[in-house]
């Protein structure tokens, strides 16, 4: 069985061996790198899972909203069992207009507005459905064979009766790391700037990275499509009723932004981004937070830290022992404590309890 | 919903029993619901001690004390009764845009004792569940150590192990009533909780192997998943009783719960006890992560943020009688269930109420009393059959008692989210139905 990441591994190779053999109009190629787009929300290729969208090996011949296991809005269902079934006109019309297509499909993706784009993404996807599956075959076994000649020498060892035991520690259990290994894992970033890879990049630089990679998601300006978090905007609401709390309205360091996209985002596609569009995607959030107006502002490992947010002074130490109803911790009463009792708020009232189709609220 | 159980009612049922003789009895009924299974609710209505006629659960020869059952081998890793189907996580699809960045809650009303099934224990991810080969695993230590190290699986079993009941409370438990009433059911106000014995090696020994370099001052721990989830740990916390656990109930992990190797932080907030443990740094200043800045600070009415608050403070909430677990037995002795915790230690003492707080008893607390973890308390009450507005607070050993909602608000206002450790109120109608209600 394969694990995820020797399957991105396969995926890359099966693209390129593909390539030279599509026949699609589409050019495939220029689909794989379209299919970024998509990679947040579906995987395809050898071993693909379904993710926040169903996997889309296959996808040519299959009857809309039928991949066990997946689940699906009722909207896409109903179209399957309208006979919608996926080839190169219904995947074109979907994606050219997923909501109007499908009405109610919970695909939260604007679409491809050119024509170009959705031919190109459909000759890629083409080359996973039936045609595709020799090729991809071809490319597992080098795949695997390359990641068996990369395992490191990791593998517990079991020592010798008369080795000797490394010199560290008590129990002189496990090895020392090598920097190269520590290099792999130690990417986090603190406010000071420790951490900081070498890099730069420009907000406009960030712009199509953001559209491209982010705004399926986060939205165009950050704004947040459906549930999706926020990551711009929301000044000066920290003391409304419903604060809205981004980078620029609520987040103290700049090296969060950097270390936490680095780490985690795309969603579904970490760690793909190079330090240099980290670096511009970093930047551009700036711009959309109004924290730098010029689109030619360039962020780099040498002016990171000059970069203050707003919000930083209004972070204070956990002090909930102080509080009044702690500090007074007297024998609390057992008798008489109150003269009337009144019921003041009930649950049926607001009620969003599950089992029920309310929408709203939210949990961070 | 049955009618108020009364004596008068009651007689009047038994008469009409013994006079009617077309159709089946109402006990006939009732007993054959009873033997289904189905009928619990309605049984609520008659005492259940007189039988006039004989129980056909009794004197029918059942199948199950006839014929075999499954052998052995039918469940080689056993699963509850079918007739247990009510006890399972659930989750509220509007919180979250995604289930692979979500979470659901612990039946908590389902629950008893101070243990949490492995299979029932709440799951909050940030990037899904990571699921791969133990022998993959690995864990670094680096930073401002000696020694920076990498351990295997193997090597982690190695160590001196230690056995240890502790909750684990995300922060963000009850953090949807802070503005009022909001979810009926204790599952989903209080069910980002759960308590089990975890087995590993202290996070000390495993700090000690590097060796902690004297300017060394906190601990960034690092998941293996998606969101390679990252918390800042003040090192005097690291080394005090954190764990590396690799068990929990005995058994392996489980993959949701970080699956093989997660860290426990006893008493403190769950989002801290990172799943799939794969790196240690040792540094000299916190780091400022994402869920330490952005999520996990505590906004104020005054625009102000606490952050790093890490204790998970006193609490405690009745989880029988409530709002997914109704009075089905009418009047009569009434076992009210509940559970406490608090990240300072020990329990001392819980007080229950039964009217909305004037009047407070202390309750019974029955199973072991373990520091930084549940305590089961019970108050055995004969109920007359009336509305009651029930209500728990406890004490723990350091003297901090739990304080109401109202007292919360006042010193935090709404906004808060996370440490929601208010008294719950749960209003039991005299049909039995229960309802989460605030209360003057
Ligand atoms: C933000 C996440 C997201 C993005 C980005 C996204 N999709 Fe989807 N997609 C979904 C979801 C969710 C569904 C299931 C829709 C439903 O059930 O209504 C879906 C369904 C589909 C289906 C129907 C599959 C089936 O089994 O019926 C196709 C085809 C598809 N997407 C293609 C694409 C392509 C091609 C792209 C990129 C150009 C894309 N999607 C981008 C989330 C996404
Ligand atoms: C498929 C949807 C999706 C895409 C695409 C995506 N994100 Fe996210 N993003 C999320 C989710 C979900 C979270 C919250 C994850 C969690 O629960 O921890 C998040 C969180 C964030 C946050 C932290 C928000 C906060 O308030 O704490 C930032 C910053 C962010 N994303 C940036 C990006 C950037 C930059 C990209 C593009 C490179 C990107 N995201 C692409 C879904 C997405």
């Amino acid at each position: 069985m394969l694990k995820f990441p020797k399957f991105l591994g396969a995926l890359a190779l099966a693209g390129i061996a593909i390539s030279t053999s599509a026949q699609a109009s589409g050019d495939v190629a220029k689909g794989e790198k379209l299919f970024n787009r998509c990679k947040a929300c579906h995987a395809v290729g050898a071993g693909a899972k379904n993710k926040i969208g169903p996997h889309l090996n296959e996808v040519f011949g299959r009857t809309a909203g039928t991949i066990d296991g997946f689940k699906y809005s009722s909207a896409m269902k109903k179209a399957g069992e309208g006979n919608l079934v996926w080839s190169e006109e219904t995947i074109d019309e979907f994606l050219a207009k997923p909501r109007t297509f499908v009405k109610g499909t919970k695909m939260s993706f604007a679409g491809f507005r050119k024509e170009a784009d959705r031919e190109n993404v459909i000759a890629y996807l083409k080359t996973f459905s039936e045609t595709g599956a020799d090729a991809k075959e071809e490319a597992m076994p080098a795949t695997e064979e390359k990641m068996a000649a990369a395992a490191p020498a990791a593998a517990p060892r079991p020592l010798a009766k008369d080795a000797e035991l490394p010199s560290h520690g008590v129990f002189h259990l496990g090895r020392r790391a090598t920097d190269e290994e520590i290099a792999a894992w130690d990417i986090d970033i603190r406010p000071d700037g420790a951490g900081l890879p070498d890099g730069k990049g420009t907000a406009a630089a960030g712009e199509p990275i953001f559209t491209e990679q982010c705004a399926s998601c986060h939205g165009d300006f950050g704004e947040g499509r459906d549930r999706w978090p926020v990551l711009a905007g929301g000044f000066d609401t920290l003391q409304e009723e419903r604060p809205e709390k981004t980078v620029g309205s609520y987040w103290p360091y700049l090296s969060t932004v950097y270390d936490y996209v680095r780490r985690a985002m795309p969603f579904g596609d970490a760690r793909s981004l190079s330090d240099d569009e980290v670096y511009a995607i970093t930047a551009y959030i700036l711009y959309l937070n109004d924290i730098v107006t010029d689109l030619d502002f360039e962020l780099s490992k040498d002016n990171f830290s000059t970069i203050k947010l707003p919000n930083e002074a209004n972070f204070v130490d956990d002090d909930r022992p102080a509080e009044t109803h702690y500090t007074n911790k007297t024998e609390p009463c057992m008798q008489n404590c109150k003269a009337d009792v009144r019921i003041t708020g009930r649950a049926r009232v607001l009620d969003v309890t599950p089992d029920d189709d309310n929408q709203g609220g939210q949990i961070e | 919903m049955p009618p108020k159980p009364d004596r008068t009612r009651t007689q009047d049922a038994v008469k009409s029993d013994t006079e009617m003789s077309a159709g089946p009895s109402r006990r006939q009924l009732l007993s054959a619901g009873l033997a289904t299974g189905v009928g619990v609710a309605a049984a609520g209505m008659a005492p259940k001690a007189v039988a006039a006629t004989a129980d056909p659960a009794i004197t029918t020869i059942q199948d199950w004390n006839k014929y075999l059952g499954d052998g052995v081998d039918a469940r080689p890793y056993g699963v509850p009764s079918p007739y247990e189907k009510e006890a399972v996580r659930r989750n509220v699809a509007w919180l979250t845009a995604d289930p692979k960045s979500s979470v659901n809650f612990t039946p908590l009303h389902e629950l008893d004792g101070i243990i949490t099934p492995n299979g029932l224990c709440f799951e909050r991810h940030h990037g899904g569940i990571a699921e791969y080969d133990p022998a993959e695993h690995r864990l670094m230590i680096n930073g401002l150590v000696e020694t920076p190290l990498v351990f295997t699986m193997e090597d982690i079993k190695r160590f001196p192990r230690e056995n240890k009941v502790y909750f684990l409370e995300c922060a963000a438990n009850s953090g949807m009533e802070w503005r009022g009433a909001q979810l009926n059911g204790c599952q989903f106000t209080h069910g980002m909780v759960h308590c089990v014995m975890y087995t590993g090696v202290s996070l000390r020994r495993l700090l000690e192997e590097a060796g902690v370099r004297t300017n060394g001052k906190w601990v960034l721990a690092e998941g293996a998943d998606a969101s390679a989830m990252t918390r800042s740990i003040p090192l005097e916390k690291a080394l005090d009783d954190c764990l590396v656990a690799y068990r929990m109930n005995g058994e392996a992990l489980r993959p949701e719960q970080g699956y093989p190797l997660r860290l426990v932080v006893p008493g403190w907030e769950g989002n801290m006890w990172v799943k799939w443990l794969r790196r240690l740094e040792v540094g000299d200043q916190p780091w400022h992560q994402r869920e330490e800045t952005s999520k996990y600070t505590d906004l104020l009415e005054n625009g102000k943020a606490r952050r790093f608050t890490w204790v998970m403070d006193v609490k405690s909430v009745i989880t029988s009688p409530s709002p997914q677990a109704p009075i089905t037995h009418g009047r009569g002795p009434l076992v009210i269930s509940g559970i406490a915790w608090s990240g300072n230690g020990t329990i001392k003492r819980v007080d229950v109420s039964v009217d909305g707080g004037k009047n407070w008893r202390t309750a019974r607390i029955d199973g072991p009393s373990l520091p930084k973890a549940l305590h089961r308390f019970y108050l055995d009450l004969d109920w007359d059959g009336s509305e009651l507005l029930i209500q728990s607070r406890a004490i723990d050993e350091r003297g901090f008692i739990q304080p109401t909602k109202d007292e919360l608000r006042a010193a935090r206002g709404e906004n808060s989210i996370y440490h929601n450790n208010g008294i719950q109120t749960w209003y039991v109608k005299a049909d039995g139905t229960v309802e989460n209600v605030e209360v003057s």
